[in-house]
């Protein structure tokens, strides 16, 4: 009895402690997520910096000054000690991050996170980013500067690792389950793999492959022409192109792969090129300002996450000062300004990943047809390990085009058919190592030569490199690795097996499209096309939508003495340049029919001022609409949403374009309706109607509250890992995806900065939606978000000297080695 | 007294070892302190309680809560009744059982050791 006492009591306390120590299923291990000592507790509040850190690998004295929106201010005596202070302290506020980011783009999250993560992973893996990092990580030289950046970056990360017990950790590692793996420069350069395939890792080849199959060349032509109707390029028009172009290979008789049959069509995983993925930057010269002297604006738009894409630093040694946003995982500043200069970035649209059709030879795919012979693949073997489970292998076969992505066809019918597969060629594997220097040279630049030296060292993902300086130049560049394409190359599938498919070289560096000071005055860029149809060289034939672009351009053409707080007006221009384009058209179409007289949502656009506000009903109906609208007229003819054989719509700008003057258009037809003929009016109307309808069926009859535009587009800042509870949901704020201020559901503007030069010292302004801390328990998880959603900027302490003084400054630590 | 010992050996303890070293404590309090079953469990249970309550009380104070926030709402999206009842109380709450339970079997299972070999 005694024993069976003891046994028992024994028995539940073991197995109590056991079961509490591991994972339940979807619940973390409850014991040490609970325990105060160790577990979630611990992550509250800020940890407040010692006066002193020891720290092994540090040469000189650094000191770290926190001002009180916790940016730390570094101040090193060398570049060594200045680099492995900002990885010491990016780590210490981002680790978690910085780390997901890395597991995300080399296939991995399926480590942490189990199962449910294997098809992101498999198809990471494929997109080969971790191949290439590997690659471009391996091939520095010891005495390269970027390597000796990246390799003290990394011993700084490690440096704070080394010192990290579990109490520590952040919380993330606690609830998920396991641990930070040590830091390296190729972690850094998986980084920015993630940046290149965030940015440039879309492609629409295989649904433009769909058009053209079913509906030939001539309608290509017509709806998805190489150029919009309307635009308003980066490069001004009539801007001179100051070189002599390098010949363009010919185009080839055939520019297009011929349809594979069904079976080897691609599943196509690959998204479209996200349309939220965008960003605007512009400097606004002396003779516009009212210092005159220039003022520089940027900010990109990428996915809103906490904790935010962007950390705030001031780096500073005795030859280098520079403040901005910097990657987390990255060393240096990305997008910042020094003493005399201020730079930004906007992504470059040109299309920089295209699909080749492959013939394999037999179902081993071991050769493909290529210039009349059969070449070898080389076959790599990934294996994903899983959490709980068994791992599992994935093969990947490689041409000389990039690795052969997804095949529709089922492992079962390669038994039947020789398969068709299609390999993706994508800048984003260049190995070009020199990225990093690129930054590191604007960094440390003084002067418009010393933008454009750094320029040369920047590959990928192609940016807008916008430039003011305190010597009243501007500047802006789309620049990066362009390939020297024939005319629509890559628009639709290419052919694996024609050499004449191959990309065969680069624009060269010099080429890329570049204005200085322009007569307008102003620079500016928001995603649209680089230039004209006058530049001597293909770059893609669809960019972003004009409408930013061409509102930006408008306010900075009639702006006269400009201050920093009007281009952070222009920052928050909610004004809708598709509204004026288009709504004027539709309204007639409506007004014509008697019985929207009364109808409350038709007068409510009739009251509109075309401004996409928060609290206003009109922005929420008329974006509701143009939507419902493009699917009405196209879907139809062009179905985007076929599970078979999806193909692209054809562009807003070209949809307005046919009601305003083609209204006539077979293409108004749908085709799905046997015996009626629609006309644009019956569109028009019948969009209307329904998108009333189903606003009306999810928000009730139209009233202010509910339909109101912040309310119904609802934008989410949620965290990185999706944790729930750890984001802000329903962030008040008007924008939306074409308005200059972006901010849609998911994405806006990540960092928005406001440097005005100045022959003493530059005023910044700047702020992201987040903050510096990565801890979901610190108050500086979000602090920024609230004055964010309001458009207002913090003035940024851009400090002099260590020895400032301050009444911003919080708390100093120096750093010292422990040797 | 075996409250007392099982709380300040733990509190020191768990300072440098997991979070499961209170079992080792309790039982082995249990098994050299302990007067009866019932009172070995329940100062294991207390004891272990009682520690956890205040140190959490004092980490969730100095940092304004904003911690247990985010978790109470990581938990509630899939356990939907906790959002009845303030996170003050119910993840106070279940950290006390979690502690609990395994400081009270721990001792009880310390002291019938005792039991057995004595």
């Amino acid at each position: 009895m005694k024993f069976i006492k003891f046994l028992v009591s024994l028995l539940i306390a073991a197995g109590l402690t056991y079961v509490l120590n591991n994972p339940l299923g979807a619940l973390p291990a409850l014991g040490k997520l609970f325990d105060p000592f160790g577990g979630f507790w611990q992550n509250g509040g800020t940890k407040s910096s010692p006066d002193e850190l020891k720290l092994e690998g540090i040469k000189d004295e650094v000191s770290v000054i926190f001002d009180d929106n916790r940016v730390p201010h570094v101040f090193a005596q060398n570049e060594d000690d200045l680099y492995f202070t900002q990885g010491y302290l990016v780590a210490q506020d981002r680790l978690w991050q910085m780390e997901f980011y890395t597991l995300a783009a080399s296939g991995r999250l399926s480590e942490v996170v189990g199962e449910r993560a294997i098809e992101l992973d498999r198809y990471n893996r494929r997109m080969g980013m971790a191949e290439t990092a590997k690659k471009i990580a391996a091939s520095y030289k010891k005495d390269d500067i970027a390597f000796k950046v990246l390799t003290a970056y990394a011993a700084g990360v490690n440096a704070y690792l080394k010192q990290l017990s579990y109490k520590n950790l952040p919380v993330e590692y606690k609830i998920i389950g396991y641990q930070p793996e040590e830091w390296s420069p190729y972690k850094t350069i998986l980084m920015l793999m993630n940046m290149r395939q965030v940015l440039n890792g879309g492609s629409e080849d295989f649904r433009m492959s769909n058009v053209l199959a079913k509906y030939g060349p001539d309608v290509v032509k017509d709806l998805f022409p190489d150029y919009p109707i309307v635009e308003s390029p980066i490069i001004p028009v009539g801007t001179k192109w100051d070189f002599t172009p390098v010949p363009v290979p010919a185009t080839p008789a055939e520019i297009a792969a011929k349809p594979a049959d069904k079976v080897g069509a691609v599943a196509f995983n690959i998204p479209a090129p996200a349309p939220e993925i965008g960003s605007n930057n512009w400097a606004v010269g002396g003779s516009k300002s009212a210092t005159g002297l220039p003022i520089l604006a940027n900010d990109p738009h990428l996915g809103l996450t906490l904790p935010s894409i962007w950390y705030q630093m001031q780096l500073s040694t005795p030859t280098l000062n520079v403040y901005g946003a910097c990657l987390p995982g990255t060393p240096g500043v990305t997008i910042g300004f020094n003493k005399d200069i201020a730079w930004g970035v906007t992504n470059v649209g040109s299309d920089v990943m295209d699909f080749y059709q492959i013939k394999f030879k037999d179902k081993s795919q071991k050769e493909y047809w290529y210039n009349g012979t059969w070449k070898p693949t080389t076959m790599v073997i990934e294996e994903f390990k899983i959490k709980g489970k068994e791992s599992v292998k994935d093969t990947v076969y490689y041409t000389h085009h990039g690795p052969v992505l997804y095949n529709r066809a089922s492992e079962s019918n390669f038994s039947k058919n020789v398969p068709i597969g299609h390999a993706m060629r994508w800048v984003g594997h260049e190995v070009d190592n020199s990225d990093l220097m690129g930054f590191y040279y604007l960094n440390r630049a003084k002067n418009y030569d010393d933008y454009r030296k750094a320029l040369t060292y920047y590959k990928a993902p192609a940016q807008n490199f916008v430039f003011a300086d305190n010597h009243n130049d501007i500047a802006i560049t789309p620049n990066g690795k362009l390939p020297l394409k024939w005319k629509e190359q890559g628009k639709f599938i290419l052919d694996g097996s024609n050499p004449a498919h191959d990309w065969q070289g680069w624009i060269p560096a010099e080429q890329n499209p570049t204005v200085k000071n322009p007569p307008r005055g102003f620079v500016s860029s928001a995603n649209q096309f680089s230039t004209d149809p006058t530049y001597p060289y293909y770059l893609g034939w669809k960019f972003a939508p004009a409408e930013r672009g061409i509102r930006i351009n408008e306010r900075l053409e009639a702006m006269q003495k400009a201050t920093v707080d009007s281009l952070r007006s222009v920052q928050n221009d909610n004004f809708n340049v598709e509204a004026r384009r288009v709504l004027p058209d539709l309204m007639k179409i409506l007004a014509a029919d008697s019985t929207n007289k009364d109808n409350a949502a038709y007068q409510a656009l009739v009251k509109w001022n075309m401004k996409n506000d928060p609290y206003e009903v009109a922005p929420t109906i008329f974006e509701r609409w143009v939507k419902e609208l493009r699917i009405w007229v196209w879907e139809d003819d062009f179905s985007a949403q076929s599970e078979k054989d999806p193909m692209s719509l054809p562009t807003r700008d070209r949809t307005w374009d046919m009601i305003k003057n083609q209204p006539t258009a077979k293409w108004f037809d749908n085709i799905n309706t046997k015996d009626k003929v629609e006309t644009v009016e019956d569109i028009v109307r019948g969009s209307f109607k329904a998108t009333v309808d189903s606003l009306t069926a999810k928000l009730g009859p139209l009233n202010a509250e509910a339909w109101a535009w912040t309310k119904v587009k609802s934008t989410d800042i949620n965290h990185l890992g999706r944790l729930p509870g750890f984001g802000r949901q329903d962030i008040p704020n008007g924008g939306g995806p074409g308005i200059v201020n972006a901010t849609s559901e998911t994405h806006g503007p990540s960092w928005r900065m406001v440097v005005q030069l100045d022959k003493e010292w530059p005023k910044a302004y700047g702020l992201y939606p987040g903050g510096q801390s990565g801890n979901p328990g610190s108050p500086y998880y979000d602090n920024m978000v609230d004055k964010w959603a309001k458009g207002e900027l913090n003035e940024l302490l851009f400090m002099k000297t260590k020895d400032e003084k301050s009444s911003r400054i919080v708390s100093t630590t120096k750093i010292v080695s422990d040797k | 007294m075996p409250f007392i010992i099982i709380l300040v050996v733990s509190a020191i303890a768990q300072l440098f070892l997991p979070w499961w070293v209170i079992a080792p404590i309790a039982f082995l309090v249990g098994m050299l302190k302990s007067k009866s079953a019932g009172s070995s469990f329940f100062a294991g249970a207390g004891a272990i309680a009682t520690l956890w309550i205040a140190y959490a009380l004092y980490l969730n104070i100095s940092s304004d809560g904003l911690m247990l926030t985010r978790i109470g709402n990581l938990f509630s999206e899939s356990l939907k009744f906790l959002k009845n009842i303030p996170y003050s109380i119910s993840f106070f709450v279940i950290m006390a059982l979690i502690g609990g339970l395994v400081g009270g079997f721990s001792a009880l299972a310390g002291y019938q050791f005792k039991q057995l070999v004595k």
